[in-house]
This record gives C-alpha cells, structure tokens and sequence, in this order.
C-alpha cells in the first residue's frame, strides 16, 4: 500500500510539477481572495488583523476545493481513471497517494497565503510553531476529507458546482479549529486554550483517513 | 413476448389477449424492482397513520394554543415549545438517523438492497422539510426570547449545518445514473455527514463556550414542565412522529413508482405514443409493438 | 402571542403544503404507471413497503 502511495503521489506531483496549475492558478487565486477580503473588511487594520486567522483559512479552503477538482479532473482524460483501476493499484495506495500530493499542494499555498497575511493583515504571530502545526494538521484533514469527495463526484459532470458544496460543510470543523488556533497563536491569544482544538485536528484527521483508506476502493467503483 | 426478457411490453398490457399479468420486474443485482401496485393492506396502514397524524396534529394545536395554560416564566411563548421539540427531534435524529442506518445497510452487503436506499432518500426529504420547521420555529422562539434571529450555538448551527449536508445529498440524487450507482454515491455522503456531524456540534460546542463563557443558548424547556403542559408536549412528539412517519410512506412509495417507470421507461414512452395514436389498437399494432 | 401564531402558522402551513404535494406526485406517477401496464391489474401480494419482488412467469 504505501509503495502504491508513493508512486500516486510522485505521479500526480509530477503533473503538477510539469503543468503547474496548481502554482500559476491556484495560487493566485488565493491572493485575489486574500485582496478581496481586505476590500470587503475595509481598511481598519486592527479588523483586518483580528480577522486575519479565519481569513487565511477561509482562503485555503477555496484552494482546496480547486486542487481537489484539480486532482480529480487529472484522471479523467484518456480513460486515465480506468487504467490506474485496472493496474492494480491498491485503493488505499492510491487515496493516500492523491491525499498526499494534494496535501502537500496545499502546503505551498498555505506557506504562500500565510506570508500573504501577516504582510497584507498586519497579523503577529507570537506561537509559531501552533502555526506549523495547525497548518499541518490541518491540511491532512482537507487532503483527506476532499480527495474522498473527489472520488465521489469525480463521474459527474456537475462536479464543478456539485464539490464545494458537498466538500465544505464537512470541512467546517477544520476552519473552525485551525481558526481557534491561530487566534491563540497570535499577539493577544492564550496559546492554552488552542491545545484543545489541535486535539481535535488529530482527531478529525485519524477520522477520515481510516474512513478513506477503508473505503476507496468501493467508492472508486462507484464513478 | 415471454421470451428471456423480463419486462412485460405494452403488446401484453394492450394486446387482444385476456387481462394482461401484472409487470414483472426488472431484475438488478441488487434489489428488484418491486411492483407499483400497493398492496390495500398497505394502503390502509397508510391511510391509518394518516388519519392519526392529521388529529394528533390538530390537536396538539389546539391544546397548544388554546386549552393550556401560559407559563410563569415565558408567557406565552411556551406554546411553541409543544411542537419546536417536536420537529427538531423528528429531524434530527428520527429522520436523520433513518437515513444514515438505511445507508449504512445498503452498502454493508449482506443487506444490500435497493429498500434501503428508498428509504433514505424519503427520509432525507422528509428530513429537510422538517429540519425547515426546526430552524424557523426556533429562530421564531428565539427572537422574542433573546432578542435575536439568530445565535450560533451548537444545537442551532449543527441543524444548519444539517440542511445543508441534506440538501447536498438531494443535490447528488438528482444527477442521473443507474439506480445502484446513485444508491451508492448517496450512501456513502450520507455515511460522511453522518460521521462528520457529531464533530461539528462539538466543535461549535467548544467554539462558542470559549467565547462566550457559561452562556447557555438552551432552548429546552424547563424541567418543571407539568400537568396539561407535560401531556401536550407528550402528544405533540407523537403527532409531529405520525406526520414523519406517513410523509415517509407516500415518499418511499413515490420512490418505488419513480424508479419502477424508470426501470419501464420504453413502455411508458411506447404507451404513450399509442395513446396518442388514431383507432382503437388492434393486433396489428400490438405485433408491432412486441416485435419491437 | 403573535410569534407564537407565526411559528405554528408557518410549520403548519410548510407541513400542509408538503403533504399535498406528495400526495399529488403519487398520483400522477401511479396515473403514469397505469398508463404503461394498461388498466387492469391483478392486485400484488406483496407489501411494498418491504420492497419485496414481485416474480411473476411470463
């Protein structure tokens, strides 16, 4: 399984890699949403500072929906999807493959769209390593719960506008936690009181990869 | 015509034959077509549990709004707490729990078949409309209570939140697919909400705590709850079930006849070009039909 | 008191309208379903709420 993983994962960073959506659109995407929040909190920059957290996430979930459908819309040219069923790849080997390239997509936006915050918000972080750790745990969530979703929707042809509205209420708890945890982590915040959702991060995480690695395979069957 | 094909043509159902046999069924994999006809018996249990909710419904109006009495505390206000419970329970955890057990026993496979996934899918669409009910009556309730529309504690944002996973699963059900494969697909986002909303009223359990300190949003009734009040409560629960409970019958056998004319399309489609046709049929065009 | 007129008014009302529209979309597709097997029917064993085959020999 984790050798199937591996060689997903290399394959799908190497798309990317090579066509580089993910740096050229989804990135930027991420920087007009950043820019659009600040037109829509006005020029207060304590707000903005205040809002910042929640903003940042707000913005990584937007990504991650384009990277799913990113990762999912990779297959389905060419009978790709069928082939990788055929090889024999284990389900699980290619979930946690997908997961993985997409996570670590995710991680170079967040990287980007963090360094995009502190400087367009004004935010101060005082516990850098809640960050991290946040913004790790955080993105395995996302990985793990929006490549289940892609492989759900990945037959459809509404999957465009059918995605995000399955996906992000169950991504909710992610924001709401990696939001918490950033407040902590800023000038102002009790880091104490983040402790709590990065166990629920672990939690939420351990959830949805086990449900993922275990039921791949019989949702792939279903596309 | 009684050849391999199991699908009665319109030939027989038109044809110069005797009373023609009931359609047979399409067989899947999984879980046959059942017959579109209801069974009188079934129809009368129906009829039944209709007749049930209807009076138990006015009822429970009627000593709600009427006959029992204003609360010290909350006045009036009381007299929605005889039917708000009594939709919110119905939604989210009768309706709710239905669909996330029926869609769990149709993709675990030893009892897969397609009544379960009828089944959720009534109970998802009941479930809207009650979960509806649930966040307008308690918006109504709040506003008077604590002066808002809306606040965001768990109970209230998880019904929300609820809604909204509901109206994503009706939203997949109307892509069109094979009958096993949308069963499938609508399994499995039912399974997902299922484990995903435990941990979002959680998490907003926290989220707001944190904030708000010892705040408590409850909108439960006081435990000193008592007398006629106690009973209409009691009778509103029942009621507001009954009404679930009918609505989900005649969704579920809505279900049965969508996918049986489905799984018939052809016929139907054939039926109805004859129906347009000039002249009485005769057994010509019954010939032309079968050899079709 | 009005408020609690306006939250009966509304999940009476929703509840009504629900109903009626069920009712009517069973009989338009039991209508559709006559169309289809023609008129006349032996009536089925079976209760369909167990979703259970009905197998009948051509």
């Amino acid at each position: 399984m984790w050798r199937d993983a591996a060689l997903v994962a290399g394959k799908d960073l190497r798309i990317e890699g090579r066509s580089r959506v993910g740096l050229s659109q989804v990135a930027p995407f991420g920087i007009v949403a950043l820019v659009l929040f600040a037109f829509a909190l006005g020029p207060d920059r304590q707000v903005m500072a205040k809002g910042a957290p929640g903003l940042f996430w707000v913005a990584v979930l937007f990504c991650t929906v384009l990277a799913i459908q990113r990762s999912v819309s990779v297959e389905s040219t060419d009978g790709a999807r069928d082939g990788l069923r055929l090889s024999g790849i284990d389900p699980a080997g290619l979930y946690l493959g997908k997961a993985v390239a997409v996570a670590a997509q995710l991680v170079v936006l967040e990287l980007l769209l963090a360094i995009g915050v502190v400087l367009l918000y004004g935010a101060r972080i005082e516990v850098p390593w809640m960050i991290v750790v946040s913004c790790l745990l955080g993105t395995v969530g996302l990985a793990a719960t929006g490549t289940l979703y892609g492989a759900l929707s990945s037959g459809l042809r509404v999957r465009e506008t059918l995605l995000p509205f399955l996906f992000l209420p169950i991504a909710a708890p992610v924001l709401l936690a990696g939001t918490r945890i950033w407040q902590a982590a800023m000038a102002g915040g009790t880091p104490a009181a983040g402790m709590q959702w990065l166990r629920l991060l672990v939690v939420f995480d351990a959830v949805y990869l086990a449900i993922g690695v275990v039921l791949f395979g019989p949702i792939q069957e279903t596309a | 015509m009684t050849d391999n094909s199991t699908t009665t043509t319109v030939a027989e159902a038109f044809g110069p034959g005797p009373a023609a046999h009931p359609p047979t069924t399409v067989a899947t994999n999984t879980g046959v077509t059942p017959s579109p006809v209801q069974s009188p018996r079934s129809r009368m249990v129906e009829r039944t549990i209709g007749i049930l909710a209807l009076v138990g419904t006015i009822a429970t109006v009627w000593l709600g709004i009427w006959v029992t009495p204003p609360d010290k505390v909350q006045g009036d206000l009381v007299r929605l707490v005889y039917i708000h419970p009594g939709v919110a329970w119905v939604a989210l955890y009768l309706a709710f729990g239905l669909a996330a057990v029926s869609s769990l026993l149709y993709l675990w496979p030893r009892t897969r078949s397609l009544f379960w996934d009828r089944l959720a899918a009534a109970a998802v669409e009941v479930g809207v409309v009650f979960n509806v009910c649930t966040l307008v009556s308690g918006s109504i309730w709040g506003r008077p209570t604590w002066g808002v529309w809306w606040a965001w504690d768990a109970r209230l944002t998880s019904t929300a939140v609820l809604l909204v996973l509901f109206l994503g699963y009706l939203a997949l059900r109307r892509v069109p697919a094979e009958p096993e494969v949308r069963a499938r697909r609508s399994a499995f986002v039912a399974l997902f909400a299922a484990v995903d909303i435990p941990i979002i009223h959680f998490s907003v359990n926290w989220w707001n705590t944190l904030h708000q300190g010892a705040t408590v949003l409850n909108p439960n009734l006081s435990a000193k709850i008592h007398g006629s009040m106690a009973w209409t409560l009691l009778l509103g629960f029942v009621a507001l079930t009954l009404v679930f409970v009918w609505m989900l019958l005649v969704r579920f056998r809505i279900g049965v006849l969508e996918d049986w004319l489905g799984a018939n399309e052809l016929d139907l489609a054939l039926a109805e070009r004859q129906s347009e046709g000039t002249g009485p049929l005769d057994g010509s065009a019954a010939d032309r039909v079968g050899a079709a | 008191m009005r408020y609690v007129v306006a939250g009966y008014a509304f999940i009476l009302i929703v509840l009504a309208v629900y109903a009626v529209q069920l009712v009517w979309r069973r009989r338009r597709l039991a209508q559709a379903v006559a169309r289809v097997a023609g008129p006349v029917m032996a009536p089925v064993a079976t209760d369909p709420a167990a979703g259970t085959v009905t197998e009948v020999a051509p």
